[in-house]
């Protein structure tokens, strides 16, 4: 039985921190066989990164490093020796694709740089994905997700005007565009090697790869229109547009009209004579008593029960919905649950858990998440003696040596 | 641009200059390689009748060289989001029902976005495409084609709530705030292209096509970094705090003309904290001395209010007398994690932007402005000496 449609790829994943793993997350619940390579001196940051299961902290307990790892194997090399570097090499021999995000030329002091890669294997797909390019004068500029999203102006660009920014509250860019765009490139050269037998170097920018995902506001900006800076919730072309106070502690409903009749349905599902004021009957009437308009329907939908409001407003035809939690999304959203969107795998250390699956399906080959995130070097001896060919005794004794783990 | 079926539909279409990917194959030194950048969908065409913000699906597709068909002279196909949709081979097309059927017989992949009731009464429901056996049909809709809600009417900030990520944005004492730039739409546009990307390759190996059913409430859920995570193994529910420190040594910090934001750790893992007062106490920065305690590294200390207060204070203070520019550099310097905040104007004067050609020209109307080139950049390796010179 195939395991995916991207069974017989296979990725030598240097990826680690946060924008990486899910990039080779996608491909390994799609049948690749992608094998981390981790380092027992320097661990993958978020492996001690919370949550940890029962909040009992352990390599191999963290949710954050967990959920990014499904359907992947884990081997532990010291690639400062030569003989990691030798297995290391052997191990990209039969690879297809090898991945990595560290700062620029880390992989070639390692000896596993691109042309070391080729020299190996002709037609390999490298990719490498630094903060800002391999070159450049900020190229060995250090960041994260959420120095990357500032640095991009996706920070800068969210929140209220007269507050400072707020962006999302996480490290946006690791979890959405940075990894996933890196992905379609990397399909996307996999195929063409497919066409022609070429392979290819990759190079994405993280830096680069999120300001696409704002090209918007650099247009806007130079063409003068507004839009390119701080707005809350306002919206260029819907009003009302917002999230409004529901019944309970910190519980809203996200609320968005985008015609007349849209309004006049929200009106009288809501029963809000309040809101029946002939300011408010056009778009631009609402938009020009926006403010005042967000006060009224703040004062009518707070003694709703958030759910019940989304529904109704849905139901006729308005565009609304709960501002969900974690613990909404996992327990009680009933889309998500119809969807199967969320995966709970055995794992042996933190045992039932949940897992993401991919928030999309295809109809004729779909993938799965095949087993929980490995943990640490779960699949060295597994990799190096029936993959790699390695004698038992050898690998013993590099395990002894601190080589192999 | 692709000549053959397509050139007849041509329009008007926006003017672009190539990115200059010389150099930066030059750059890599190897003279094994030839540059092919936008070329790997070379033979693929896309057809996209998505809408606005959704349309990053099939410019990442042009990126790599397929010919986009895109529809002209709906309603909201102003400039921006025209240029939004824009890659390097974008045909737009006006498109009647005769036109879309002869699209569909020959194109790659079809792009869609709305849900299963829409998408029936405009004849595409995945249903009504069984006449198309080798198109990848690429649905992303707003809670998937199945499901309850299925239908659900629902905008990018709607699908931002459904999905989990607004409850994570914006200060506590406020209503949750969306980020910039319908990214419920990004979100479902990336995955959707790394979708259309498998559903190609297997393709490849049978000649059939399939439905690729993307959900963007599920495209955003999939965001909320280890939100759910923290839910199913602590029990906590992570709340929103602004770009509050969450840790002593993280967190936004107002400069001279300006933000900057500064990273030294994850989740209670130190990330450069000992070079962050390394540069404090080699510029003299007034009680700095005092982060060479040994209490500092413990992640416990680190996240008590004390710890937070006391960081704020100091570093607060230090950073007001300095611009965003200045901290940026002299902080990457001893190799700590900060950046400014940028601006989009910040963004068009970026040293590193410039250096690497990121920006290209676009000409609009009677001027030019810049555009973002693409997100990734793609060399193919030469197979022959042969094949190098040309």
């Amino acid at each position: 039985m195939m395991s995916g449609p991207l069974e017989g790829i296979r990725v030598a994943d240097f990826t680690w921190v946060g924008a990486g793993p899910f990039l080779t997350k996608p491909l390994a619940d799609h049948g690749a066989d992608v094998v981390k390579i981790e380092s027992r001196t320097r661990l993958d940051p978020i492996r001690s990164a919370r949550p940890f299961m029962d909040g009992v902290p352990g390599l191999n307990r963290s949710g954050y490093f967990s959920n990014r790892n499904s359907s992947k194997r884990s081997m532990c090399i010291d690639l400062k020796t030569p003989t990691g570097r030798e297995v290391a090499l052997k191990l990209i021999a039969q690879s297809d694709v090898v991945a990595n995000n560290f700062t620029p030329g880390t992989m070639d002091r390692l000896g596993i740089g691109y042309e070391d890669a080729r020299a190996v294997r002709p037609d390999i797909i490298y990719l490498e994905m630094p903060m800002q390019g391999v070159d450049g004068p900020y190229r060995d500029h250090r960041g994260y997700g959420l120095t990357i999203g500032a640095m991009a102006g996706f920070l800068g660009l969210a929140g209220w005007p007269d507050r400072p920014p707020t962006g999302t509250g996480t490290n946006y860019p690791d979890h959405v565009p940075n990894p996933l765009q890196a992905a379609t490139a990397v399909l996307a050269a996999l195929r063409h090697r497919r066409r022609t037998g070429l392979g290819s170097y990759i190079e994405v920018s993280q830096l680069e790869s999120t300001i696409n995902v704002l090209s918007e506001a650099l247009v806007a900006h130079q063409l003068g229109e507004p839009g390119a800076r701080r707005q809350g919730n306002v919206d260029r072309h819907l009003v009302p547009h917002g999230v409004f106070p529901c019944k309970g502690t910190d519980r809203w409903c996200a609320i968005a009209v985008e015609t007349d009749g849209q309004w006049r349905e929200l009106v009288r599902l809501l029963d809000a004579k309040a809101l029946d004021d002939e300011f408010f009957s056009t778009a631009a009437g609402r938009r020009d008593n926006a403010d005042l308009l967000d006060e009224k329907l703040a004062r009518c939908t707070r003694g709703w029960d958030a759910r019940t409001l989304a529904d109704v407003l849905t139901g006729g035809g308005v565009a609304a919905a709960v501002v969900n939690d974690a613990r909404d999304l996992v327990e009680t959203d009933p889309q998500l649950a119809a969807r199967q969107h969320w995966v709970s795998l055995e794992h042996p250390e933190m045992g039932a858990s949940i897992y993401d699956a991919p928030p999309y399906r295809l109809s004729r080959t779909p993938g799965s998440l095949r087993s929980p995130a490995p943990l640490l070097g779960e699949h060295t001896r597994e990799v190096c003696v029936e993959l790699l060919g390695m004698p038992p005794d050898e690998y013993e004794r590099l395990v002894d040596e601190g080589v192999l783990g | 641009m692709s000549e053959g079926p397509w050139s007849r539909f041509t329009g008007t279409k926006l003017r672009f200059e190539l990115t200059k990917v010389e150099r930066f194959i030059m750059s890599l030194g190897s003279a094994a390689l030839v540059s092919t950048e936008g070329k790997p969908l070379g033979d693929v065409t896309v057809l996209d009748l998505s809408s606005r913000g959704r349309r990053y699906c099939g410019r990442l597709m042009a990126h790599l060289g397929a010919t986009v068909v895109l529809p002209t002279g709906s309603s909201d196909d102003d400039r921006v989001s025209t240029l939004m949709a824009s890659g390097e081979a974008v045909v737009p097309t006006r498109l009647d029902e005769s036109t879309r059927a002869e699209l569909l017989a020959d194109v790659d992949v079809l792009i869609t976005d709305a849900g299963p009731a829409a998408l029936w009464s405009r004849g595409l429901h995945p249903s009504q495409l069984g006449g198309f056996p080798r198109l990848v049909h690429v649905s992303i809709s707003p809670f998937g084609l199945t499901g309850p809600w299925a239908d659900r009417p629902s905008t990018d900030l709607t699908l931002l709530a459904a999905g989990g990520l607004l409850a994570l944005c914006g200060d506590a004492d406020r209503p949750p705030v969306r980020p910039y730039g319908e990214q419920s739409a990004v979100a479902a546009c990336v995955h959707a292209a790394t979708a259309t990307m498998i559903a190609l390759l297997a393709r490849d190996d049978d000649g059939v096509g399939q439905l690729v059913d993307v959900s963007v409430q599920e495209a955003v859920a999939h965001s909320i970094e280890n939100a759910a995570q923290y839910y199913d193994c602590e029990g906590v529910v992570r709340q929103r705090r602004g770009a509050a420190s969450a840790e002593a040594g993280s967190g936004l910090f107002e400069c001279g003309d300006g933000y900057v934001y500064l990273l030294t750790s994850i989740g209670g893992v130190l990330l450069g904290w000992d070079r962050l007062v390394r540069w404090l106490v080699e510029d003299g920065v007034a009680g700095a001395d005092r982060f060479e305690e040994s209490q500092w590294s413990d992640p416990v200390f680190r996240m008590s209010e004390e710890a937070i207060s006391t960081f704020v204070e100091i570093f607060g203070r230090y950073a007001k007398t300095r611009s965003k520019l200045d901290l940026y550099i002299r902080g990457q310097a001893e190799g700590v994690s900060i950046a400014p905040v940028s601006e989009p104007a910040d963004l068009l004067a970026n040293e590193q932007l410039s250096a690497r050609s990121y920006f290209r020209a676009a000409h609009v109307d009677d001027g030019e402005i810049l555009v973002p080139g693409s997100p990734f950049r793609i060399a193919v390796a030469a197979a022959t000496g042969a094949e190098e010179a040309r």
